[in-house]
């Protein structure tokens, strides 16, 4: 009996000690954020979704071997005579793919680098279409994707782009 | 009685549950079929394969660089000791050397991944056994060491940071304070972890001598890393084995008595305590210098050969295989999980518990379903 009252005593001391971290924590100030309408700004560096510039490119190919995914592909465009010129025809990423590992990054020679991570971790698609981004000369960064129903280019409405956070391009 | 999980002939007085595979204690998918009389199990037998990727399979296909990408969705929660455990085998073929700094980068990273992975656990052991509040403070500081991650590689999870010869790239300059900033704001936080949830009677009850594996059957079913020195098995492969430069480190190994759930909880949490420690030690070295050493090609390929390295990951022993034909690729590689190996001798210590308590047990073991599937 007295042993049943000391365990109940003992745990209720215990849940006080516990309640007092819990009360201490309290008092601070909230670590917390309010997500869709507060948005934490990722570090510098940050590898979210891939951003690529069709003027920089010189069509080298090293990003599409530097990938573990094997998820970019590109063509080489040809100028009138039909001699491949170096840039691209068109350059593509699947993001439904994509490791985010920065290797195709790394890999590539050109300065700026013709592709490269934003800091956009907002990626979401709500089409397997759209996770094949297609980038050609005019389009802009971001990209566009192929609608296989419509058969034409279409703005990646399912993303929500963190428009402030670019670290080369502003919108 | 067959081994299979499935429809296993039972007695009149006997009860199949299956545990999972979508249920929230086993963290991921694992699938555990249990046989009951009244409340005691007489019979478990995990099923696993739900995650099954192929991907010791898949970097046969893939480069050695290819294969870190590869490395860092096994154990996702800490990502950073399979990336070390691949390219110390990766480099022991090709027969490369690590700058200093990249090595003390490299064994900070997976100390502080250690912490963050057994941060994890801690949150999540004490959900399971009803204590939420721990799990709401084990995340805050988890938080703290992913924005060192994300500042120092970019990610949150799967790094690829630790890579043949050297790290990814060099901390910013802010990255030291801010680590030992958050080292001193995470040592009195252990001490509160202690009194929200070590010490309380409530949670003693339901670990405390619940699922003891002895010292004999530790060994026997080749359990590794906390599980094993809950049981009071000395045996840490950064002291016996030492790689990366551990041996210039100065920690102790945790050490359990009665290997219950409460020791093996205990022993992570002291474990954290030994990371803070390395963690220092490996700042304090962080001379400035080279990051990447030389003579990695952009298309490795090994002389033939093969190499075995294992590493103390947060979950075990961690090693790897790696059988080099002169290729590109890896001939064969071959992980040794640790949550794989831990989490068989479920089958033989849920017999004659009770079923409250699989869930402490099942805790206890810490698995990530990514490791033991692969
Ligand atoms: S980030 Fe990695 S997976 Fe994604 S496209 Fe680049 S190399 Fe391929
Ligand atoms: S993106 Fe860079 S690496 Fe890829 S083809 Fe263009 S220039 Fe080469």
């Amino acid at each position: 009996m007295i042993q049943y009252f000391s365990e109940v005593f003992g745990a209720f001391f215990a849940i006080l000690k516990g309640m007092s971290v819990t009360f201490k924590t309290m008092l601070k100030p909230s670590i917390t954020v309010q997500y869709p309408t507060e948005k934490l700004v990722p570090f510098s560096g940050f590898r979210g979704a891939l951003l690529f510039d069709a003027e920089t490119c010189i069509s080298c190919n090293q990003c599409v071997k530097a990938c573990p995914s094997y998820c970019i592909q590109l063509e080489n465009a040809v100028n009138e005579t039909g001699k491949k010129v170096a840039k691209v025809a068109w350059y593509s990423i699947d993001f439904g793919k994509c490791n985010f590992c920065r290797l195709c990054e790394e890999s590539c020679p050109t300065k700026p680098k013709a592709v490269w991570h934003s800091k956009d971790y907002e990626l979401t698609f709500f089409r397997r279409d759209e996770m094949v981004r297609c980038w050609k000369k005019g389009f802009d960064f971001v990209g566009l994707y192929w609608d296989r129903a419509t058969k034409d280019f279409r703005k990646p409405e399912g993303q929500v782009q963190i428009q402030t956070t670019q670290e080369r391009f502003q919108y | 009685m067959s081994n299979s999980p499935a429809a296993p002939e039972l007695k009149s007085d006997q009860l199949f549950v299956n545990l999972g595979p979508q249920h929230p204690s086993t963290h991921g998918v694992l699938r555990v079929g249990l046989t009951i009389e009244g409340e005691i199990v007489v019979k478990a037998v995990p099923d696993i394969g739900y995650l099954h990727r192929g991907t010791e399979k898949l970097a046969e296909l893939r480069g050695y660089h290819h294969c870190v990408v590869i490395s860092d969705r096994w154990d996702y929660l800490s990502a950073m000791n399979n990336n070390l455990m691949f390219c110390l085998a990766a480099e022991k073929l090709l027969k490369v050397e690590v700058p200093e700094r990249a090595q003390h980068l490299r064994v900070a990273m997976c100390e502080l991944n250690r912490i963050a992975s057994h941060l994890l656990f801690f949150g999540t052991f004490g959900i399971d056994m009803g204590a939420f509040t721990a799990f709401l403070h084990a995340f805050r500081e988890r938080e703290m060491v992913l924005d060192l991650f994300e500042m120092s590689c970019g990610a949150r999870l799967t790094y690829n940071y630790i890579r043949l010869a050297g790290v990814m790239k060099d901390v910013p300059d802010a990255w030291v304070a801010r680590c030992r900033e958050f080292l001193e704001f995470f040592k009195p936080r252990l001490k509160e972890y202690d009194e929200l949830l070590s010490f309380n009677p409530i949670f003693l009850d339901r670990t405390k001598g619940v699922g003891a594996i002895s010292k004999a059957a530790a060994v026997d079913w080749g359990l590794s890393g906390p599980n094993l020195r809950a049981s009071g098995v000395d045996y840490d492969a950064r002291k016996s084995e030492p790689y990366s430069g551990y041996e210039k480190y100065d920690f102790d190994v945790p050490l359990g008595g009665d290997g219950d759930c409460w020791d093996r909880y205990y022993c992570r949490v002291r474990e954290m305590h030994e990371s803070i420690k390395i963690v220092e030690q490996a700042l304090a070295k962080l001379q400035p210098g080279p990051i990447l050493g030389k003579g990695v090609a952009k298309v490795p390929k090994p002389v033939p050969g093969e190499a075995y390295v294992h590493v103390e990951g947060a979950r075990g022993d961690l090693g790897c295989y790696l059988v080099s034909d002169g290729n590109m690729a890896p001939y064969r590689m071959h992980i040794r999980a640790p949550s794989f190996i831990n989490l068989a001798i479920l089958q033989e210590m849920l017999v004659g518990e009770r079923m409250s308590d699989v869930i402490a047990i099942l805790g206890s073991i810490d698995i990530v379903l990514g490791e033991v599937d692969r």
